[in-house]
């Protein structure tokens, strides 16, 4: 029953904006809100015995309903409630279409002509259920941005008319690859903020990778790619539990608890990642990114992990995505390995700024190549520097931690 | 043994926006409640009611839908329950999951005419 409702509105109002069309979005989220508060008071008393097949029964009379209104409306649409059109409306509900209309709705809130940030918004609520309170808290924005980003996507959905279907032929790789990177940002908004609670991050990062599931359940859309960020997500996932204490403070990988790290997500994620990898596979970023976090895993303790391996990954994952972020990680192993001279080569190569709010990263690695190098002073100016940028509560304490290890 | 009504007023889901999520939670909240009355063997009987409501009023019968500011005062469902006495029902209202959001529930002993 965990998040039946939440899932199951996701399917509904993709069935029928399938079948009635994306003019027509509000509307049917309407009706599919209407049909749990039926459903709500209904099972209030007497639970079904098979609760989804209750809901996509209520789910087909609310489509004979909409019909009815929207016929009132315009006089286009025809008689669907009979004949053979009423049968082909019954196989929509069929498992294997349900999903591909799940697919459609996904690519729609991917399409390129949607601002990036309203793609994440749209897809947590049309396919995921989630309502913009609810959105707005798991990306800790106000309500009143996420009704904005909403409203804007649906605006542009109906000015561009985009259809509602799975891309094919050429395109398909590019539009695959734009629902990648929104499965990943949503894994990512799950996965690194601290300051949302464990609750918070799991549904996420849950999300991101039931609806990746969805992906390489279809045959056109299981690429190796997408193969490799399910892999990715699991791995990652698999930490999710000992990265933060009990205080909610962030446990560095040395500090982690590796017997608690979830062996299953390992398991499923390596089944993954073997078909994410076959003789003529072009690598992606979530290949490399995603060996690199098995290598982590493998490692019993933090002293054995294969620093070079993974160095060995971010140079490959740099050569077909230069992002400072990768350098600024190849400087952290350097360090690692007490490579010093590679470590601030590397780091001579970054603009703080292009990092972004991860800026204090930076400093903070200048803070432990200075600290290495026996320049305690240098090492406390960019340990000061790197509190001043960083935001997240539990990388702050973190740091001011270490601060007062140098300091004595 | 006693037959109290509890009425519930004053909660339309429908007009709260509630996230699915948030309808599934309240559902499990009164299906455990229902399922502990039950148990208890308190329950008569019971239904929910349609938000859309009609009033027939005066000699002239005239015939007026519910404004929306009176959806407040909505009464939403009931029950019939079994108790010893006004208080024993008070206990068994206690349990009724939507306080929170506003609901009121009104406490009325059945007359039993003999």
């Amino acid at each position: 029953m965990d998040h039946l409702f939440r899932h199951q509105f996701g399917k509904m109002v993709s069935i029928l904006t399938r079948i009635f069309g994306l003019t027509h979005l509000e509307t049917i989220e309407d009706a599919v809100q209407d049909t749990f508060v039926k459903a709500m008071l209904a099972w209030r008393d007497k639970m079904p015995d098979n609760p989804e097949a209750w809901l996509t029964h209520a789910a087909k009379n609310r489509t004979i309903d909409l019909f009815r209104k929207l016929n009132a409306e315009k006089s286009r649409i025809s008689n669907f409630e009979n004949g053979p059109n009423a049968i082909a409306i019954n196989e929509l509900f069929l498992e294997k279409e349900i999903e591909d209309s799940q697919l459609r709705m996904i690519f729609t809130a991917c399409h390129p002509s949607l601002n990036p940030r309203d793609q994440i918004a749209f897809s947590l609520k049309t396919i995921s259920g989630f309502s913009s309170k609810e959105i707005a808290s798991a990306l800790l924005l106000k309500e009143e941005t996420i009704k904005k980003r909403l409203s804007r996507a649906r605006k542009t959905i109906q000015s561009t008319a985009i259809s509602f279907e799975i891309p094919q032929g050429k395109t398909l790789p590019l539009r695959l690859n734009i629902v990648l990177e929104v499965l990943y940002l949503i894994f990512n908004e799950g996965f690194h903020s601290n300051k949302k609670d464990i609750l918070i991050r799991q549904e996420l990062c849950g999300e991101a990778m039931r609806l990746s599931q969805m992906l390489l359940n279809n045959e056109y859309t299981n690429s190796s790619a997408a193969y490799a960020l399910f892999a990715l997500m699991c791995f990652h996932s698999a930490r999710l539990k000992s990265k933060v204490n009990d205080n909610n403070e962030l446990v560095d990988l040395k500090k982690q608890d590796r017997s608690q790290w979830h062996f299953p997500l390992v398991m499923l994620g390596d089944q993954a990642m073997h078909k994410a990898v076959g003789e003529h596979t072009v690598y992606s970023i979530y290949h490399y990114e995603a060996a690199i976090a098995a290598e982590h895993l493998q490692a019993k303790t933090f002293e054995s992990t294969n620093w070079k391996k993974i160095l060995m990954w971010y140079e490959q994952l740099y050569e077909i995505q230069p992002a400072p972020i990768t350098l600024l990680n190849m400087a952290v192993i350097h360090l690692q390995l007490n490579d010093l001279k590679n470590t601030i080569k590397l780091l001579d190569q970054i603009t703080p700024n292009e990092l972004e709010q991860r800026a204090y990263l930076f400093h903070g690695t200048l803070a432990e190549y200075f600290q290495k190098s026996g320049n305690t002073q240098k090492a406390i100016t960019h340990l000061n520097q790197a509190l001043d940028l960083v935001k997240n509560k539990s990388e702050k304490q973190f740091l001011l931690k270490k601060k007062e290890e140098w300091n004595v | 043994m006693k037959e109290f009504m509890l009425i519930f007023i004053g909660t339309n889901y429908a007009e709260m926006g509630l996230s699915p999520e948030e309808m599934q939670a309240r559902m499990g909240n009164w299906f455990t409640w229902q399922q502990q009355m039950e148990k208890d063997g308190v329950v008569k009987n019971g239904n929910a009611l349609h938000p859309e409501s009609r009033r027939v009023v005066g000699a002239d019968r005239t015939i007026t839908d519910r404004t929306s500011p009176e959806l407040k005062e909505l009464v939403g469902g009931y029950y019939v329950v079994y108790a010893k006495d006004i208080e024993e029902a008070t206990k068994i209202a206690e349990g009724y999951p939507d306080y929170d959001i506003g609901g009121t529930v009104e406490i009325r002993e059945v007359m039993v005419f003999e």
